[in-house]
């Protein structure tokens, strides 16, 4: 669905010396810096996947959704959309896919929701009988029913992007591009637009690129992980192979204090106890704990998920693809 | 060629326009408040007409009342780019800086009929009015030409406003390059405002600047030449070529300015 | 109002003592939107536009009393009174106003709008030196409309310059106050210049109105600001009305502005912008 290749995105920027002499100087000379947004991207994307994009802020992420929906030019590399190259913007292409970004809006801010709706159908070309049902459809998954006639500027934050997501679907796109889609929103709300998300992927089939800052974002949604940094590609896999690989111990976590256990290696937290082991070695020890604590309860846990992506960012490299 | 007519559906149109003027709506009473604002803007080009006349009748081949009719057709041209163009045109300015022109990039229609379409600002259908009436009290002064000749100056004024339009989309897209260009609307609403009276009150120099870069005297005196007969051979083939080449220039270079465009945000 | 008098002077030491302050500071805003002014500048053709039409009914002899080169130098004359009475602050003061910006402005020790006189007063010596080369160019162009005023005429329009400049920047203080209680009132502002427009002597020098209206207008706070000083300059009008009509405006704007202030910042406060 989407293949990226060598893509390079360079900005040019003028550096204007400060003051009065400089401005005056730079009319003549200007001295440009070059910014590599995006260095030699290569990944693939098969239909129906979800994939979440990661790295932290001035990354690259948003100039390569960017490029990927047709916004930006590539200054080098190839990419290709559905069988489209973006920055042709082919309308075929356009009708193709969404964009949805979570600090910019493109609903109507004076008017009813619907009004917004009723225009990307017109644009889209979308038949009433159709739109209707889409229509139908998404509401009731976000439970948006009582949102779709109030003006937009009266909307709090969490009630307008389940409007701008129903904008941004109407035309039943196979390519969803998500640019932090919760930035800004309650827990409660992440947790429904991450599930209406992950339901819509199920119900359509539709291949879902998403950038986020939030780990919660990406633990729950997408299985697959493309981590930038410096507008590089960082690591490109499953998240569970990450944390294999970037992190390999575990913490086994009893909920009591028992205090034979502290020879094992565990330590008192909270009100339980905690070790941590190489993953190889957590069978052992939970053999070992059993057996001297027959009836206590005991979990595995993983480090968190900041902890593993702050560990990438740190080291570099952890060895993926790439 | 054929993709991109196929993109400017009547469907979309009629839908911006709705929107659009639903959203004007939105605020009736600056609506009313502007009536006011209309009425006496009209009045305002009116009055220098009326004191100048009162003391000379002819002003280089122009008598009152087909300065009048000028005056009307001006008022016109101001109804359309402040209903219109401006309120568009001027969006796109705020569009690059918010990033807001993403999402109309992201359609699958033509950009220039989305970037021209989006916004109505209802309050210049008072100097509509204005210029209408100022149209038709001019022409009941004159007599009431016959329909080849009303339909020339139409067909005349049309032409002057897609001209206009045309600069207005140039001067625009130069905000694809600078980001500050709200000064230029400014600048060239100044000198627009020469359109108001007929054109050969100007200089050789001025003359030839308002026919051809800056086609305001197409949309105001040609119109009112046709209507008085008094248009002279290579008018209509100057109108029709300003407005042709206006179109087309300012469509390349919006083109080139799209994909010049970087986002606001990298 | 004694305490209300001393305030007021306390206002003004204050702002004497921070004018080389607030003199650069606007300085450097100047020059930082060098090429915003320029383009502000250029836009003030309107009465170059006006100037075309009275020269073309001029070409046959004087209308009105007034020749052609006698319309030049009225037009060249007002170009510059406009640039140089010209202030921002009925935009600025709607703005801060209507965006809940002016909290910050005061909790200053010195008063906003003193303030913005200040800043305004600073920013004439660039409105200045941008019409040197304005001038320049016209009299180059048509050297003929240069001429040498009197002693008395020059001192006079300096004077009916100044108080033009206090009287419109008052006006549109009061403009700018209207945020206080409406949502669009700019539309009055708009309103205000149209009127002022024809009334002013901006368009037409007021001379050219049928007999009776020249009176009139020449009462109305409209005159005061722009066609005063350029009757002055031009010798067209009595210095003693001029500034007799100038002082009793600025008087009565004047505290009109202040009345406006006391009870809008009471608005203000009590609307919790």
């Amino acid at each position: 669905m989407i293949e990226v290749s060598g893509l390079t995105k360079t900005y040019r920027v003028p550096v204007r010396p400060p003051g009065l002499a400089g401005a005056f100087r730079s009319l003549f000379s200007r001295e440009v810096k070059e910014v590599h947004a995006v260095s030699g991207l290569d990944f693939r994307i098969e239909a129906g996947e979800r994939v979440g994009f990661l790295g932290p802020n001035g990354a690259g992420k948003t100039t390569t959704l960017k490029m990927l929906s047709g916004l930006l030019y590539p200054t080098a590399g190839t990419l290709k959309v559905g069988g489209f190259v973006p920055q042709e913007r082919h309308p075929s292409f356009l009708q193709q896919i969404t964009l949805v970004m979570g600090q910019k809006q493109q609903l109507l801010w004076d008017l009813p929701a619907s009004e917004s709706f009723e225009l990307n159908r017109a644009m889209y070309g979308v038949e009433r009988s159709e739109f209707r049902r889409t229509l139908d459809e998404l509401v009731a998954m976000l439970r948006a029913e009582a949102l779709l006639e109030r003006p937009v500027r009266n909307l709090s934050l969490g009630e307008r992007m389940k409007c701008e997501l129903i904008a941004a679907l109407v035309h039943r796109p196979s390519v969803l591009f998500l640019d932090e889609p919760t930035i800004g929103l309650d827990v409660e709300m992440q947790v429904q637009v991450r599930q209406f998300i992950a339901d819509h992927n199920r119900a359509s089939g539709a291949t879902v690129l998403l950038t986020s800052h939030y780990m919660q974002d990406i633990a729950a949604l997408t299985p697959r992980l493309l981590i930038i940094d410096e507008g590089k590609l960082r690591y490109d896999g499953a998240l569970e192979a990450l944390s294999r690989q970037v992190a390999p111990e575990r913490r086994v976590v009893i909920r009591s204090v028992v205090p034979e256990l502290l020879a094992l290696g565990f330590e008192v937290q909270g009100g339980g106890m905690v070790a941590t082991v190489p993953a190889g070695e957590t069978n052992g020890l939970i053999q070992r704990t059993l057996a001297l604590a027959p009836l206590v309860e005991l979990g595995v846990e993983m480090p968190p998920l900041e902890e593993v992506i702050g560990r990438v960012f740190r080291e570099g490299r952890p060895g993926g693809k790439r | 060629m054929s993709r991109e007519l196929g993109a400017f559906r009547l469907e979309v149109v009629g839908a911006l326009v709705r929107v659009s003027l639903l959203s004007a709506m939105q605020y009736r009473a600056s609506f009313f408040a502007e009536f006011m604002v209309g009425a006496l803007s009209a009045f305002g080009v009116a009055v220098p007409l009326l004191l100048v006349y009162a003391r000379v009748p002819v002003i280089e081949g122009w008598n009152f009342d087909g300065a009048l009719l000028v005056t009307g057709f001006f008022l016109l041209y101001n109804a359309f780019v402040a209903g219109l163009v401006e309120p568009n045109l001027g969006a796109v300015v705020d569009g690059v800086r918010t990033g807001e022109l993403d999402y109309l990039l992201v359609r699958p229609v033509d950009a220039q009929l989305l970037i021209s379409l989006r916004k109505v600002a209802p309050a210049a259908v008072w100097e509509l009015v204005a210029g209408v009436a100022v149209v038709v009290v001019a022409l009941a002064r004159l007599g009431v030409p016959d329909w080849g000749t009303m339909a020339l100056a139409a067909g005349l004024f049309v032409a002057g406003l897609a001209a206009t339009y045309g600069l207005w989309l140039l001067v625009i897209c130069t905000s694809f390059w600078f980001v500050r260009v709200d000064n230029l609307r400014f600048l060239l609403t100044a000198i627009t405002d020469a359109g108001r009276w007929p054109v050969s009150v100007y200089g050789r120099g001025l003359r030839l600047l308002l026919t051809t870069l800056i086609p305001v005297a197409l949309v105001s005196s040609f119109p009112a030449m046709a209507l008085l007969g008094t248009l002279e051979e290579g008018h209509v083939a100057t109108a029709l070529g300003a407005a042709a080449g206006m179109l087309v220039l300012s469509r390349w270079v919006l083109r080139r300015a799209l994909r010049n465009y970087a986002s606001a945000s990298s | 109002m004694r305490a209300l008098r001393a305030d007021s002077a306390s206002q003004i030491v204050h702002a004497l003592r921070a004018w080389p302050s607030i003199q650069q500071v606007a300085f450097s805003g100047m020059v930082a939107y060098r090429a915003e002014m320029v383009i502000w500048v250029l836009s003030a053709t309107l009465p170059l536009v006006m100037l075309s039409l009275w020269n073309s009914a001029a070409a046959a002899g004087p209308v009105g009393g007034y020749g052609q080169v006698d319309f030049a130098r009225y037009f060249a004359v007002n170009l510059v009174v406009r640039q140089l009475t010209g202030s921002w602050i009925v935009w600025e003061l709607n703005w801060n106003i209507r965006k809940g910006e002016l909290s910050p402005r005061l909790l200053r020790p010195m008063h906003p709008l003193v303030y913005n006189l200040c800043e305004t007063f600073a920013a004439l010596p660039f409105r200045a030196g941008i019409l040197v080369p304005l001038v320049g160019v016209l009299a180059l162009w048509r050297p003929e409309l240069l001429f040498v005023p009197s002693f008395s005429a020059a001192v006079g329009f300096g004077v009916a310059l100044l108080l033009a400049f206090v009287l419109a920047w008052t006006i549109q203080a009061i403009f700018g106050m209207l945020a206080f209680w409406f949502d669009q009132s700019m539309g009055f502002w708009s309103a205000w210049f149209a009127l002022w427009a024809m009334a002013s002597g901006y368009f037409v020098p007021l001379d050219l109105f049928p007999e009776g209206w020249v009176d009139f207008f020449r009462l109305l706070p409209f005159y005061s600001t722009l066609g005063a000083p350029i009757d002055v300059l031009l010798g067209k009008a009595s210095m003693l009305s001029v500034f007799t009509g100038q002082v009793a405006w600025v008087v009565a704007t004047g505290a009109l502005a202040a009345w406006m202030w006391k009870a809008g910042i009471r608005r203000y406060g009590a609307v919790g912008a």
